[in-house]
């Protein structure tokens, strides 16, 4: 609170300008709602609320603790302006490029923020599961999304989930009803096509999934080309008693992105989350990962790869709040970092009170090939119950020259036996992706980014 | 327990002082001023008057007086941190005296008057008569042992060219060695207590082994003649010159009576190629009642710096006392194979806090950290470790464990840990694995089934978890140390 208060004090000619950006994306851009009319008044007010948070409160500057290593100046310079108008030149032929092959799902597509039904593949929904876009269903049907959107990200856990409140257009929505099965995976591609200007999308999702319903959620960040764009998004994702959700993350931005994501999570007793994180792309990346149980005995499992090869900065902030008893919690992460990569780690467990029994591990890994990447790790513990099982482990090393000289002894090459030893310390990660398309899918990915690698 | 009025107080006194009764006041401030200094104590408040004033009753050349104004100035434009996880009342500056002689006077006469509960445990910490005597405050007659002893210990130490003599003496006999260094590790600019601290000053230790001497001996504050009143702003400074080796112990495991209840002190430690400092604290002061009422304010900045190739820098510390705890000791591994290392057990009970932990900044070649940090919390008591651990870009090779872990006592402590590592080099490794648990149930259902007492199989388990870090003290500490631990926890139990 007091960096707030020094910036506010002190405002540095990047922070004014910053301020200046993020009034004219969020503040103004407020009374300009979602659906075609004014949308429910309860949004309505929500977002009043979130565009007067964007004006008043202080600018993140690199004394705010939350953003102490992931700097904001590069992301000012760009003058990012809103993407208003939807893409609708494209075909379904354009996004052959992008596909998962031999991946068989319900595919949603989203260009540039905005739910493209034209390329979209529903194909048959199971009863009870409905999956459309934020502004058809805040047009039709608003009270479904009542009480869940902007409800579970709250006030966010930074400006930019308040930006993206304010000035939301559109997005995915999922509900599943009441013991409602998916068995097919539902994949999501944002996909992200360069234009004239740089342009920030803004869209808001929500997964809402009823007492006991089950579901597996593949969301992919891909562009088309070295586009220049930005993407804020935020993801609300509710779990009913019993429910579970399993979902992968691919984020494949273009070399030039800017990447803000923030998942927040609600989970009621005895539900499960199994969520896996794949860093790639972006020159730039953020994420917040955000969860809250609301029920006794519930299971938050996430998992997270990151590669940052030249000029990357990826950062993962993670804050998992254990407010009530007998929760588990585990978060594992594993980076892989090259050229002049950089990463960011920064997991809060907190375990209030009254939270007994709580079972948290956190645990992340890198691994530095070249002299001038960098990570900087900050896993945290923050306890006040004492009847619990806590613990978080970080280690930060290079590829052992024993492995090395096992493999080249074999008559393997130096590239290649680093690229193995690289991919097996992945692996572990990728493995937990789900269907096998995917895993060798992301595999593929990987390994073609760390041939690219200096690795020597 | 009165230093620190509350600031309400204050307000009401600095609005008696503007406007008309300036000249009056001033003029009045003035008179008390020499009054004061001939009973030896300075008026509260503080400015620049108050600090020549100090530094010329210590018979300070110039240049330590141009220091201290310097610092002062500095420190006026600092604002007081607060990212600490600790909480109290804001501390008025200008309500505390910063120079008073030893209140021989006001302590008991005798044993007798002594408050039976502290004479409980000196008892169980098996303190000699006369040191409990000295300890209580009690006016010891001139007969007394330790002061004989000291000498014979300066003789030696002074065969062996080793200075170890009181801040004071050493401004003012060797100023060379402390101009030079004083400062050089914690900048007076470094914090909020260090500018604070490097303008008032009084008292602290000076310590120079010359090169390739092994001190023969561990120096203690405890046996320097000239401080039985430990100072409120303490500065010490230990100088190890090329290949030569020290260990220094601070502090003292039994209960100290003490009248200031802010604490800013600071220790600067530099060791030259090849040289090494051990750095042992015991710290138990005064946590206040149950309440949370009185207790020291410890805000200590420790640093020491391995300038030196292959120079080593150890701290280690048991810090069971003061209300707050606010202590950082770091190391900077400058020299090409110098190592650091933090060994620490924190124990919090009542209405204690404590934000502890270290840095460990590598910036030389195959530099070596360990860190090992266990926390006890108890009661209402609230710890965080907070530690950071920096790799630069070329301290190729460099190697670091960081192991920490916390024992929570009842379901009212907390224990937080908030590492920051960043890394910079490839070749660097780096570890950290931190834990946070109970008792459990079955270590004690163990223990118990084997006829030992509740309270014995938790001093028992809680001393086993701790071990780690009481090898690292020299041995009569250690011993000490255990008892100590096991008193601290009396009572948390059950």
């Amino acid at each position: 609170m007091s960096a707030a208060a020094n910036s506010s004090r002190q405002p540095t000619e990047a922070a004014e300008a910053f301020a200046g950006w993020l009034r004219n994306l969020g503040g103004d851009a407020a009374p300009e709602t979602a659906g075609t009319g004014s949308g429910p008044t309860w949004l309505a007010t929500e977002r009043q609320q979130a565009a007067e948070r964007v004006r008043t409160q202080a600018v993140p500057t690199g004394k705010s603790e939350d953003w102490r290593y992931t700097g904001l100046r590069a992301l000012i310079e760009q003058g990012f302006v809103q993407a208003d108008e939807p893409v609708t030149a494209l075909t379904v032929d354009d996004i052959d490029e992008v596909l998962v092959p031999g991946l068989e799902a319900h595919r949603v597509v989203l260009v540039n923020g905005r739910y493209a039904e034209a390329l979209c593949d529903l194909g048959t929904l199971p009863r009870g599961v409905r999956i459309g876009s934020l502004r058809g269903m805040l047009d039709s049907d608003p009270d479904a999304v009542r009480g869940v959107l902007t409800q579970i990200a709250g006030e966010g856990s930074h400006l930019f989930a308040a930006l993206n409140t304010a000035a939301m257009q559109d997005g995915l929505v999922v509900l599943l009803e009441r013991a409602a099965l998916l068995e097919r995976p539902i994949e999501v591609i944002h996909l992200s096509v360069g234009m004239d200007e740089p342009r920030v999308a803004q869209p808001r999702h929500l997964i809402s999934l009823g007492e006991g319903a089950q579901a597996q959620v593949i969301e992919r960040y891909v562009s088309l080309g070295d586009a220049l764009y930005c993407t804020n998004s935020v993801l609300e994702v509710a779990l009913g008693r019993d429910a579970l959700l399993k979902h992968a993350r691919v984020q494949q931005e273009s070399r030039n992105a800017f990447h803000i994501t923030g998942l927040y999570l609600s989970q009621d007793a005895n539900s499960r989350y199994a969520g896996v994180n794949i860093g790639l792309g972006g020159t730039w990346a953020r994420t917040d990962l955000v969860t809250r149980f609301s029920g006794e005995h519930a299971e938050c499992d996430l998992q997270g790869l990151y590669l940052a090869g030249d000029k990357q900065l990826i950062d993962y902030h993670m804050d998992v709040r254990h407010g009530l008893p007998n929760c588990s919690s585990r978060e594992r992460f594993k980076g892989i970092l090259y050229g002049k990569g950089r990463a960011v780690f920064d997991g809060l467990v907190y375990v209030a009170r009254d939270a007994q029994k709580t079972d948290a591990n956190m645990s992340n890994r890198n691994l530095i090939l070249s002299p001038n990447a960098e990570v900087d790790t900050k896993p945290q513990l923050e306890i006040y119950a004492d009847d619990v099982k806590c613990s978080h482990g970080t280690t930060v090393g290079q590829i052992e020259p024993e492995m090395l000289f096992y493999l080249r002894s074999r008559g393997i090459s130096a590239a290649l036996a680093r690229r193995m030893l690289c991919l097996g310390f992945a692996g572990e990660i990728i493995d937990a992706l789900g269907p096998e398309a995917l895993r060798d899918y992301v595999a593929e990915q990987v390994g073609a980014r760390l041939e690219q690698a200096p690795l020597d | 327990m009165n230093a620190i009025p509350a600031a309400a107080t204050t307000v009401e006194n600095k609005a008696d002082t503007t406007g008309q009764y300036d000249d009056l006041v001033n003029a009045g401030y003035e008179h008390g001023f020499i009054t004061d200094i001939e009973s030896d104590t300075l008026p509260p408040g503080l400015d620049e008057g108050v600090i020549r004033a100090i530094s010329l009753r210590k018979g300070e050349p110039e240049w330590m007086t141009d220091w201290r104004l310097a610092a002062y100035r500095k420190w006026l434009e600092m604002p007081t941190p607060t990212w600490a996880s600790v909480h109290y009342a804001p501390i008025d500056y200008q309500a505390i005296s910063y120079f008073s002689a030893p209140k021989k006077k006001d302590g008991p006469k005798s044993l007798d008057e002594v408050d039976p509960v502290l004479l409980e445990t000196y008892e169980k910490l098996g303190i000699p008569l006369e040191e409990q005597k000295a300890l209580a405050g009690v006016a010891v007659d001139a007969v007394f042992d330790s002061v004989s002893v000291a000498t014979t210990f300066r003789k030696t130490l002074h065969e062996a060219g080793v200075i170890f003599c009181s801040i004071s003496e050493a401004v003012r006999d060797y100023p060379e060695l402390v101009r030079q260094h004083l400062g050089s590790v914690v900048p007076p600019t470094d914090n909020f207590y260090t500018g604070l601290n490097s303008a008032v000053f009084t008292d602290g230790t000076f310590v120079y082994v010359p090169k390739n001497t092994r001190c023969p001996m561990e120096l203690s504050t405890y046996f320097r003649i000239n401080s039985a009143n430990t100072g409120q702003f303490e500065r010490t400074l230990i100088v190890a010159d090329e290949g030569s080796y020290v260990s220094y112990l601070e502090g003292c495991t039994a209960p100290q009576r003490d009248e200031n209840q802010l604490h800013a002190a600071v220790v600067e430690l530099i060791a030259l190629d090849d040289a090494e400092i051990k750095y042992s604290t015991v710290q138990n002061w005064y946590p206040g009642d149950e309440n949370g009422k009185g207790g020291i304010f410890n805000f200590v900045t420790k640093r020491g710096d391995c300038r030196g190739h292959r120079s080593k820098i150890s701290w280690t510390q048991v810090e069971t006392g003061s209300a707050i705890t606010w202590k950082y000791p770091s190391c900077i591994l400058r020299g090409d194979d110098s190592v650091g290392e933090f060994y620490s057990v924190a124990v919090t009970k009542g209405r204690q806090q404590a934000d502890t932990g270290t840095k460990m900044i590598h910036l030389g070649k195959n530099t070596r950290s360990t860190i090992v940090s266990k926390g006890i919390s108890a009661q209402h008591g609230q710890q965080a470790y907070r530690g950071l651990v920096r790799i630069a870009g070329r301290a190729e090779g460099a190697r670091n464990h960081t192991q920490c872990d916390s024992l929570l006592i009842g379901d009212k402590c907390s224990a937080h840990t908030f590492p920051y590592i960043e890394v910079k080099n490839p070749s660097a490794k780096m570890e950290h694995e931190a834990t946070t648990s109970k008792i459990s149930d079955d270590q004690l259902f163990y223990c118990r089934s084997r006829g030992l007492a509740e309270e014995d199989a938790v001093s028992m388990i809680v001393n086993g978890f701790c071990k780690e870090v009481f090898n690292e003290l020299p041995m009569e500490f250690a011993v000490e140390a255990q008892k100590l631990l096991s008193i601290s926890l009396e009572g948390a139990v059950g």
